[in-house]
């Protein structure tokens, strides 16, 4: 393998899967570098259920994605490996990983994701206190167990409560983003549970319900007309337990201005995504940019597509921002697409 | 539609004959309740901007109604009607006659500061209240409250003399509320003073309320001070 016939892409998420096909299937060779020891990203490793939009289950529909790459002569995949150096520049980037292997590649393309919000910075909501307020990722694990019950003490809840927003769009812990996909995700996920367990109730707790494009009726509606979804527009400002065991969501329901106090079962935080613990670390070793949030900084958008601020080093998925799958997808074809023209030594771009 | 919230209607729009008879038949009393429409037929403009020119309400137009304010207000655990983010909207859409329908409470936060403190849009709730009350005495649209009259009688005299002298502010503070001026813990007050204070402090601060001294070189100085602050308030607010 020489520089000129390699991709270097790190991360194996939905985006760096892609990227690593397309570099392939353009007749290049790409050396895929992943942390973990699995690959697929946040839907394997965190265990997802069923996918937006397509209903697929996550461990088939990436499981795809994994075993094209797994099964492809021009991917070399490491493992359980990082970047710790890189040398060179574009057309000759020197690479050296964290077992003391070195790879050469033309271009490098960083599909390094994002990281969970962690709850915990949210006390005042439960988690960590309660065993019944769980975070999304662990109900899409209680959804793939095809069960729903009380972690506490097993019992099937009456009723659910999923509190939008956890870990978005809050000046007060820093995170002045949205989300994007967590309002999806708990409709689908309130649909889920009350088909898994009938007598259970959903209740989604919103400030604005962002099911953008074509999500609106296939989750937002379907979810409220079909599957009995309650909405309420509140922003719960405490999670508490009763005497009898119960949690008691408070908060003002602001279109009754009246202050509520609601039993329920189980409370589930629709957390959001934060910047990849690791961009600080990815930008010293690669010499990117972070935009302000903390996600990887993108190029002038319009002709340099998916550029980071360093030339021959693309980016793709959830590490710019928050993003889906779909779109990660996208973006990864576009930035092997963007390195693969790189060892061409053909781009025509205005930096 | 079902009316899911009584208190929206005020008692004037509530149109009822206490005796009617039509064709006939005997309609009086709630039989013949009618609710004339509570239509909203504007939006004052500018109104947000002139709250927003008082200290402390420079981010009301951040809010976007989440409501959490409102749950965490020490305030409104007292009376539900004590809403800050139902104010901020009608603030935020310049709907001030719905908002002088609460005049008499709104000065009654409490300055916890528990809402700017849960606020996830960093709006500063309790900066807004302040502001708005205010706004309202300022307007004449409420009774100046005990706490401006304070501030009044306290400012008077530091721009007069310089200084302030406790048992003075006390007094003029007594006389602008109409209080009177011996009151239960005033005495008891005043009792445990003269036990534990040395005679020569109880003396000077005698001598204080009866000589009332100057700062050194005052002179001018407070009329001066009096215009800035004057020209200060004029161009926040109207400026
Ligand atoms: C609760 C929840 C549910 C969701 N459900 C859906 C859904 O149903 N449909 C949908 O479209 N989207 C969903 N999403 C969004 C989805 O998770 C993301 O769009 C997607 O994971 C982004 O893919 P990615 O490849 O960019 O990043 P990731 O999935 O985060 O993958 C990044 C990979 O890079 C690796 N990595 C990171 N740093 C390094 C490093 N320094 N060196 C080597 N490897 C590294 C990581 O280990 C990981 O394997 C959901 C998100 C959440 C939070
Ligand atoms: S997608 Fe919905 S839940 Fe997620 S941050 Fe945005 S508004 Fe909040
Ligand atoms: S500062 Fe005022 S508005 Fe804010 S919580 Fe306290 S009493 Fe309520
Ligand atoms: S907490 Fe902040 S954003 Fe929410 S309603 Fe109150 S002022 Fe508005």
């Amino acid at each position: 393998m020489s520089a000129q016939d390699t991709v270097l892409v790190v991360g194996s998420g939905p985006a760096g899967l892609s990227a690593a096909a397309t570099v392939a299937a353009m007749g290049k060779k790409a050396v895929l570098v992943e942390k973990e020891d699995v690959l697929g990203g946040a839907p394997i490793i965190s265990g997802y259920a069923k996918l937006v939009p397509s209903g697929e289950w996550a461990k088939d529909a990436i499981g795809r994605m994994v075993s094209r790459v797994e099964g492809d002569g021009n991917i070399a995949i490491h493992k359980q490996t990082k970047v710790s150096k890189l040398d060179g520049e574009a057309g000759s980037f020197t690479a050296t990983l964290s077992d003391g292997k070195t790879v050469k590649a033309g271009s490098v393309v960083l599909a390094t994701g994002f990281t969970h919000f962690d709850s915990i910075n949210k006390p005042e909501w439960g988690f960590g206190t309660y065993e019944d307020v769980l975070t999304t990722t662990q109900m899409e694990q209680m959804v793939s167990s095809g069960q729903i019950r009380c972690p506490s003490d097993g019992r099937v809840p009456e009723r659910v409560a999923i509190l939008l927003c956890v870990g978005s769009r809050d000046r007060q812990i820093g995170r002045e983003w949205c989300s994007k996909i967590c309002c999806t995700v708990s409709t689908n996920l309130a649909m889920e549970i009350k088909e898994i367990s009938p007598q259970t109730d959903v209740f989604i707790y919103y400030m604005d319900i962002r099911t953008f494009g074509l999500y609106e009726d296939k989750f937002y509606w379907k979810s409220q007309e079909e599957f009995k979804t309650k909405f309420v527009k509140a922003r719960i400002a405490e999670v508490t337990k009763s005497p009898d065991g119960r949690l008691l969501v408070k908060g003002e329901d602001t279109l009754v201005k009246r202050p509520i106090v609601i039993p329920m079962d189980i409370v589930v935080h629709a957390i959001g995504m934060d910047p990849s613990l690791e961009n600080p670390e990815i930008a010293k070793i690669f010499g990117v940019g972070l935009e302000k949030h903390g996600f990887i900084d993108k190029a002038e958008q319009y002709t340099n597509s998916q550029g980071t601020t360093r030339k021959g080093i693309y980016v793709c998925g959830a590490a710019t921002g928050p993003d889906d799958i779909d779109s990660s997808i996208a973006q990864g074809q576009s930035a092997g697409a963007r390195a693969v023209a790189d060892l061409h030594g053909r781009q025509k771009v205005a930096v | 539609m079902a009316i899911h919230e009584k208190t929206l209607i005020d008692p004037d729009r509530i149109l009822q004959h206490d005796h009617l008879v039509i064709d006939g038949v005997d309609v009086s009393g709630s039989w013949n309740t009618m609710i004339s429409p509570r239509t909203l037929t504007d939006y004052d403009d500018g109104f947000e901007k002139v709250i927003q020119s008082y200290a402390g309400a420079e981010n009301v137009h951040r809010c976007w109604q989440c409501g959490s304010c409102t749950n965490s207000c020490t305030m409104y655990a007292q009376n539900v009607d004590f809403n800050p983010r139902y104010w901020i909207y009608l603030i935020r859409l310049g709907l001030k006659a719905e908002l002088l329908k609460d005049k008499d409470i709104i000065w009654q936060c409490v300055s916890c500061n528990k809402c700017t403190n849960i606020c996830p849009k960093d709006v500063r709730p309790e900066g807004v209240m302040k502001a708005t009350a205010h706004w309202l005495e300022e307007n004449g649209l409420i009774a100046k409250t005990r706490s401006t009259m304070f501030d009044e009688e306290f400012t008077e005299q530091c721009i007069e003399y310089g200084r302030i002298e406790d048992t003075e502010v006390m007094v003029g503070f007594f006389k602008k509320s109409g209080q009177p001026l011996v009151q239960a813990w005033i005495v008891e007050f005043g009792k445990r003073l003269t036990k534990h204070l040395p005679l020569s402090q109880l003396t000077k601060m005698g001598m204080n309320v009866v000589f009332r001294p100057k700062t050194k070189s005052w002179g001018k100085t407070g009329e001066v001070l009096a215009e800035y602050v004057k020209a200060q308030k004029e161009a926040a607010h109207h400026g």
